[in-house]
């Protein structure tokens, strides 16, 4: 079983340093690591909305429309969805924000960034919405821009964290807030078990069954894992100029949303 | 009280579903939806301790727990709502300080229209849709939002000539009913799933050795 593999608890300390990063468990160069996850999106862009129904019985619903109230979004408001993917909390900023307001797309990805765009405009969705490929370490706006920035289940595949983090804090508005939506640490060991049993052993299953793709979801798994746990990422807000950051558990942990803003 | 962060929200969801689904009913919804487009109305219940927040945009009305800033803020318990229905004054309710109105007092007004246009039934409705789901706080919901109707016909009974109140209905499409009943259902089938499978996987887990050492393994990282 890969959970056997051995998964340093904090890859901050662990191995971000110099030129390396984790790729899931592997041990990577930094510059590799993004076209090894642009691979993997690439190749789970058609399906993604799919498995992540499948992968999480639908609850990733609940936990993005969670985050959106916890953004306090108002009409009228300017948000960044980052590594926004396929566009479901776009899609949801979108009405809320209204005629007013503006909501942009941003993912590194152009298959992700193309299976959004489509989606979204079959739910007719397009006056308010702006798609734009980008690095979240290297974002392309004007300092000052974004009402709310959020980055769900994104963060982790980012290469340089704390370089996207400051970013991010560079683009939002003085009173802004950021939310991080994660997979994080469970508060309880069963349900941590539990959840690693799923990660490693049903979901390449359900990724090869459903879309002839295990390694994908094997990545998935491994990066999960690898992500920091919510007083690392909180640590890791604060040093890049977040305040008053807070999470809450969701899923007993499985997933925790951060939160933090810019003063 | 994480826990109930997710159930809240799927009780959100199924709010939002319903009001929805009402207002592809109705024709009318249309004009007063315009009307109320990007303007919000907060409803905080003492007995909840989350608040609900109105957003409306030109095809729909959100149903959000956003806090915050809002054009109208309504601040009630229960049973101030229920002594509204018995035909109380709305400005007695508020001089005894059993309810409190901040802010804009005509988008409370045109929202209360909006829902006295598109009636409700919600304790059938809610039956219908929330099935499994935790029953937290259900009763008190249907209890409030009953009453929310009383008030909006208060509201336009005293200002007739402004509200101008629509009857005319035409039928929703038998696919919209549908696809939306199927929606929620596929999402309350998928945590009973998830519910069945967690309890699945706690009982290997507990008395599978092998499986448990395996785990045991994967998480001794520190
Ligand atoms: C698991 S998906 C999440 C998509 C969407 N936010 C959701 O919750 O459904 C992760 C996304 O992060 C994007 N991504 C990975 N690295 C990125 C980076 N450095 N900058 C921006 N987006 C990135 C991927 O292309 C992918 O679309």
């Amino acid at each position: 079983m890969s959970s056997s593999e051995q998964a340093p608890v904090n890859p901050k300390e662990s191995s971000d340093s110099d030129n390396t990063t984790h790729f899931g468990f592997q041990t990577v160069e930094k510059h590799e690591k993004e076209s090894k996850v642009a691979g993997v999106f690439h190749s789970v862009a058609q399906q993604y909305d799919i498995m992540n129904d499948l992968m999480s019985f639908g609850l990733h619903r609940l936990c993005k429309r969670f985050t959106i109230d916890a953004s306090g979004v108002r009409p009228g408001n300017t948000v960044l969805d980052l590594a926004g993917g396929t566009g479901d909390l776009t899609a949801r900023f979108s009405k809320l924000v209204g005629r007013e307001g503006k909501v942009i797309l941003a993912d590194i990805n152009s298959s992700m960034l193309n299976v959004g765009r489509d989606k979204l405009r079959d739910q007719g969705l397009v006056q308010n919405i702006e798609y734009v490929q980008a690095n979240a370490q290297y974002l392309p706006f004007e300092d000052n821009t974004f009402d709310i920035i959020t980055i769900a289940f994104g963060l982790r595949n980012v290469t340089d964290k704390e370089m996207a983090l400051r970013s991010m804090h560079r683009v939002l508005k003085p009173g802004g807030r950021l939310l991080v939506l994660e997979f994080s640490k469970p508060e309880y060991p069963l349900l941590d078990k539990a959840g690693k049993f799923f990660s490693f052993n049903v979901l390449p299953k359900i990724g090869k069954l459903v879309v002839n793709d295990s390694e994908s979801y094997q990545y998935l798994a491994e990066s999960i894992q690898m992500h920091p746990d919510q007083e690392t990422l909180k640590a890791m807000m604060e040093e890049a100029g977040f305040e008053q950051t807070t999470y809450t558990n969701l899923t007993g942990g499985v997933v925790a949303l951060h939160k933090g803003y810019k003063f | 009280m994480s826990s109930l962060h997710l159930p809240q929200q799927m009780l959100l969801l199924i709010i939002e579903k319903i009001i929805n689904n009402a207002l592809a009913l109705n024709i009318n919804h249309n004009n007063a939806l315009r009307d109320l487009a990007g303007k919000t109305l907060t409803i905080k219940l003492s007995e909840l301790n989350f608040p609900i927040t109105l957003t409306a945009n030109d095809t729909q009305l959100l149903v959000t727990s956003i806090d915050g800033e809002s054009d109208c803020q309504l601040f009630a318990n229960i049973a101030a709502l229920q002594e509204l229905q018995r035909h109380q004054q709305l400005t007695e309710l508020i001089k005894q300080d059993k309810l409190d109105i901040q802010g804009d007092l005509k988008v409370a007004q045109r929202y209360a229209s909006l829902f006295e246009n598109i009636s409700i039934d919600w304790r059938t409705e809610l039956a219908k849709h929330i099935g499994d789901v935790p029953t937290y706080k259900i009763e008190q919901f249907s209890l409030w939002l009953s009453a929310k109707f009383k008030f909006a016909a208060e509201q336009i009974q005293a200002d007739a000539s402004e509200w101008l109140v629509h009857e005319k209905q035409l039928a929703v499409t038998s696919d919209q009913i549908e696809d939306f009943s199927t929606q929620v259902n596929q999402l309350s089938q998928r945590l009973q799933q998830l519910e069945s499978q967690m309890n699945q996987l706690e009982k290997t887990l507990s008395t599978d050795p092998a499986l448990a050492a395996a785990n045991n393994k994967g998480q001794t990282v520190e």
